[in-house]
């Protein structure tokens, strides 16, 4: 990391720690390049797909001749192409983020997240862009697989400001319509709005074809709740406050958040969306790492996590 | 409504405090910005003013329950017919009994006393346990049995048990006093005051303003109740027993006079009159008839064959009050008497003395009653050991030796008489006699008076003290024979505090005779001369009868004369005594041990209360010999007729009494004016349950939210 300019967000020794990682695509995202992600398209790489009967223009190198003496038929082999992956990141900067019950609030642990996966996915030298959005898209850095572009980053995240409402839904639409090859989008938000707003966003980018990961991103007070004596809420995003004592609604709130967490759960397994909680009391890198591992059990024993198409 | 501890009401106070730890609570709210405000939502904004209705409804719970334990502790109480008050109908009572001996008659069968526990019978009938009552026996010290005792059946019965009439007098001039004290010091939501006497007309018939006043006192503080219980009045009393004739030497006889009334309505007759010494009877007497309100009189005459103190008692028989058919005294027998005049006057004080002292029937000087007069230049070589009465004629001056000699012989308990003359030195008897802490003579000698008037004629005497000794015999004279004593000169004298006149000047209240007690003994002082230089006193009859008294008093002894049930009985000593303590036994076998305490320079051992009647025996210690003490009745209380209750209610009109008579009319008063109602225990309930009330919904409260502090607080999957 020496040959990286001063920046803010990415902190050479976490960066340090997260260089081992590796985020793979689960399904095919499509690269102009050769890398280590299957692509849709058929091409001449290593990994045989099928034979096909041999048309005028195909190359006469991919006849399979094995094939023609067996059957005096030609037959072209077809092989899946590997390519490198587009990933867009992208940030919910609305007021809500902006929580924070110790020193590091959901928008500025989301913005050191962005950085750390912004690292990973370049240095496996596929390309990664940077969305910004509160009420409407506020920042749009398109993907790059350069080095550069993590400066570009992290120029974007330290201007990123919040913004008081924000509607998650619309913006997922407006950045599925922006994004027109099948990429690798990667949702960071507290996504406390409704369920179905959330999953009707999140399915419109599926429909595109995107692999779509949401990183649930919540303060370790929002998950436990763990306030005594009386205590008043004042919304970020101007609801009006609520004066009570947490202790004795405790049971209320927990119930409820559950209920809201299971809800986007269950959508995004139906829906074939990778879903992870972060609590933001975590070490980043800690959380990375633990979260990339299982992602890759997860992967190899292909038994969890959304399905393939 | 009123509160019996209406200082309590202060901790009313106290119920701030839950309010105060309310609000600051209320105070105490917290703020934070807060993201996920959509799971706080209407359920929860709706749960929160359910806590808060919850915490107001706790508020109030703790509050109400230490409101209405405040309200139990302050006792609150009301009066009033109104049935729907709350509380249980409950008084405190005092139940003042008349113990003095006129309710032990038993005329009737049962007597006064066993009437009156009846009535408390009907009284406790209405009482309930934890009532406050206050036992009361009134008498001439009124005693408290029970003071302010939650009401025990049991013990209240037990106590009842060991109650019986006294021998003492009804003092009910303090009685009121008494009770409002009793009152005061209790506390019930109503007071009642049982006064249950036998009504004696003697006390109620014409009660005093200021005994009006304070029985209306009493009746303001709590519901007076006079329950009398009355008896018949026919009564025979003994009322006294005096010595008249006689000097207690031994081998003389002595003639006393039993006084007997007839208290009652109707004439009495053939009263047998028994005279004991020592319990035997040695002599008896038959009064024939005795008129209504009258006393008779019968001579008794004792013999006494042995010296030492005696027990002389005059009893009736067949009377229905037994306390006032004896009377008692004691005479203490001496081997001699013997008188010694020291005579300083140039004329014939002495001889005149002499012959007042042997001028008595039996009163020839022998070897058991001897008179010598002597110059006072001799009086250095007498033996003061063996005379029990010295008389001073005269004499100018004595030394100082001399003074101290007769201080002792005084304090021993002989006798000394002084008279004054133209010889004596008045400065020479002030320096040595007449001053210091306790003096020998009763009085400072001033300067002659003259108090003759103009032709010549001295001023007569006047008894200032009429019931003593000395002066009882004087009464018995004509008139025109007591007055023809004349005084013509005297000392001016200026008594001393603890002297006393039995004789003065009739119209200028000089002082002629004082008496003063010194020890064991006493001095008297006659301020004038024993010859006729200065009066005519002794060429009357007068003279030889107040000497012959004198004498007869001074050698008599301490304990000679009797006292009345509830007087003090004082044992004095000549010197300090070995012993701290001395003793008295009661007639009843009672040893009370007294210490001997240093009263004005002189050492006595008090007995504060003789509470019987009977003969007690003082001893300087419990190895001591004793000395007999007679202690009688007050005849004052032998007139036992009670006043009829028409004429009672009409005394008591006006003082807010109620006068109920009879069983049934004592129930029916108490139902109708008990209205007083006790409402702590109501309170007390109420304040409780509200406690137990308020406990289980804040346990409720609590319960719930450790079991939610108990919950896992993550139970959201970390990736789908």
């Amino acid at each position: 990391m020496e040959h990286l300019p001063e920046t803010y967000y990415l902190d050479p020794e976490t960066l340090q720690r997260l260089g081992d990682l590796e985020l793979i695509a689960r399904e095919l995202v499509e690269g102009l390049r050769v890398g280590s992600h299957r692509s849709p398209l058929k091409g001449f790489s290593t990994e045989f797909a099928h034979h096909r009967q041999y048309t005028p223009g195909d190359p006469i190198r991919d006849i399979d001749w094995r094939v023609f003496g067996r059957t005096e038929r030609y037959y072209t082999k077809l092989y899946e192409a590997e390519t490198n992956f587009d990933c867009h990141l992208l940030i919910d900067a609305s007021a809500s983020m902006t929580y924070a019950s110790g020193k590091v609030s959901k928008l500025e642990y989301a913005k050191f997240l962005a950085a750390g996966l912004a690292y990973i996915v370049l240095k496996q030298r596929d390309s990664v862009g940077l969305s910004v959005f509160d009420s409407e898209v506020r920042a749009y850095l398109p993907p790059r697989s350069t080095m550069g572009i993590l400066l570009q980053i992290d120029r974007l995240l330290r201007e990123t400001k919040s913004v008081p409402r924000t509607t998650l839904a619309k913006q997922l639409h407006d950045i599925a319509v922006m994004v027109k090859r099948r990429s690798f989008v990667i949702v960071i938000s507290d996504l406390l709005t409704g369920v179905d707003d959330v999953l009707g966003g999140l399915d419109h980018l599926r429909h595109d074809g995107h692999n779509v990961l949401v990183l649930h991103t919540l303060d370790p007070y929002e998950i436990q709740f763990p306030f005594d004596g009386l205590w008043r809420f004042d919304g970020l995003e101007q609801e009006e406050p609520v004066t009570t004592q947490p202790d004795r609604i405790r049971e209320d709130y927990l119930g409820r958040f559950e209920e809201h967490c299971e809800a986007l759960k269950a959508g995004c397994i139906a829906s074939h969306i990778d879903y992870a909680l972060v609590d933001t009391s975590r070490p980043l890198d800690a959380f990375l790492s633990e979260f990339f591992h299982e992602r890759q059990e997860t992967m190899n024993g292909g038994s969890a996590g959304a399905a393939r198409p | 409504m009123s509160f019996l501890n209406p200082w309590l009401l202060l901790a009313g106070l106290g119920i701030a405090l839950p309010i105060l730890a309310h609000l600051l609570n209320r105070q105490k709210v917290k703020r934070t910005d807060w993201a996920a405000m959509q799971f706080l939502n209407r359920n929860v904004r709706v749960r929160s003013r359910q806590i808060r209705l919850r915490d107001l409804l706790l508020l109030i719970l703790r509050c109400v329950a230490l409101l209405l334990l405040v309200l139990a502790l302050s006792r609150p109480a009301w009066t009033g017919d109104a049935s729907w008050l709350p509380g249980e109908r409950r008084a405190g009572v005092v139940i003042a009994i008349d113990s003095s001996f006129s309710m032990g008659e038993a005329g009737a069968g049962t007597s006064r006393f066993d009437e009156a526990l009846k009535r408390v019978e009907v009284i406790r009938g209405e009482m309930h346990p934890g009532d406050p009552v206050t036992l009361v026996m009134l008498g001439d010290q009124h005693r408290v049995i029970l003071r302010n005792m939650a009401y025990d059946e049991e013990r209240f019965e037990q106590a009842l048990q060991e109650l019986d009439a006294g021998p003492g007098a009804l003092e009910l001039g303090s009685a009121p006093k008494f009770l409002a004290d009793l009152v005061t010091d209790m506390e019930a939501p109503q007071k009642e005051v049982y006064l249950i006497t036998d009504g004696q007309a003697t006390d109620w018939k014409q009660p005093s303003a200021q005994l009006r006043k304070a029985l209306a006192d009493l009746g303001t503080q709590a519901q007076v109740f006079v329950v009398p219980v009355p008896g018949e009045a026919a009564n025979l009393a003994v009322t006294g027993l005096e010595l008249v004739q006689g000097v207690l030497r031994k081998g003389t006889t002595a003639r006393y006079q039993a006084t007997v009334r007839n208290c009652g309505p109707a004439a009495a007759s053939n009263i047998e009159v028994q005279c004991r010494v020592d319990g035997v009877e040695i002599d008896r007497k038959n009064i024939p008839l005795i008129a209504v309100g009258a006393s008779e009189t019968v001579s008794l005459f004792v013999p006494f064959h042995n010296p030492g103190a005696t027990g002389i008692t005059a009893e009736i028989t067949g009377d229905g009050l037994a306390a006032d058919n004896v009377r008692r005294t004691v005479a203490v027998v001496r081997d001699r008497v013997s008188v010694l005049c020291v005579d300083g006057s140039t004329g014939d004080a002495g001889r005149v003395v002499t012959a007042a002292l042997l001028a008595r029937a039996d009163g020839v000087q022998g070897e058991d009653y001897v008179v010598r007069a002597v110059p006072w230049l001799s009086l250095p070589a007498e033996n003061l050991e063996e005379v029990d009465v010295i008389i001073f004629a005269d004499v100018p001056e004595i030394t100082e030796e001399q003074a101290a000699q007769l201080e002792r012989f005084v304090r021993k308990g002989s006798g000394l008489v002084w008279f004054g003359g133209d010889n004596v030195k008045p400065a020479a008897w002030n320096k040595l006699a007449a001053s210091g802490a306790n003096p020998l003579l009763p009085g400072e000698i001033g300067s002659r008076v003259d108090t003759s008037d103009a032709l010549g004629a001295g001023k007569p005497l006047d008894p200032e003290m009429p019931d003593h000794t000395v002066c009882l015999p004087l009464l018995s004279l004509p008139e025109d024979l007591f007055s023809e004593t004349r005084i013509l000169r005297q000392f001016e004298v200026s008594p001393r505090a603890s002297a006393f006149p039995i004789l003065q000047l009739a119209g200028s209240g000089l002082p002629v005779l004082l008496e003063q007690s010194l020890g064991r003994g006493q001095v008297f002082m006659f301020t004038t001369t024993a010859d006729t230089a200065w009066n005519n006193m002794a060429l009357t009859p007068v003279f030889p009868m107040v000497m012959q008294q004198i004498v007869t008093y001074l050698s008599g002894r301490e304990f000679e004369r009797p006292r009345i049930v509830g007087d003090s009985l004082t044992l004095t000593y000549v010197e300090q005594p070995d012993a701290s303590d001395a003793v008295f036994d009661t007639p009843s076998g009672e040893t009370i041990t007294v210490p001997v305490r240093e009263v004005g320079g002189q050492f006595v051992a008090l007995l504060e209360e003789a509470p019987e009647a009977g003969y007690y025996t003082a001893r300087v210690s419990v190895q001591a010999a004793g000395l007999p003490i007679a202690v009688n009745v007050d005849p004052r209380e032998s007139e036992v007729a009670c006043l009829p209750e028409a004429e009672l209610r009409a005394n008591l009109e006006g003082l807010g009494l109620d006068v109920v008579t009879g069983d049934a009319e004592l129930a029916a008063a108490i139902g109708t004016t008990r209205t007083g109602r006790s409402a702590w225990r109501v309170f007390m309930m109420a304040g409780l349950a509200f406690l137990v009330i308020e406990a289980l919904f804040a346990n409720r409260l609590l319960t719930r939210a450790r079991r939610r502090k108990d919950q896992p607080v993550n139970p959201v999957p970390q990736e789908a």
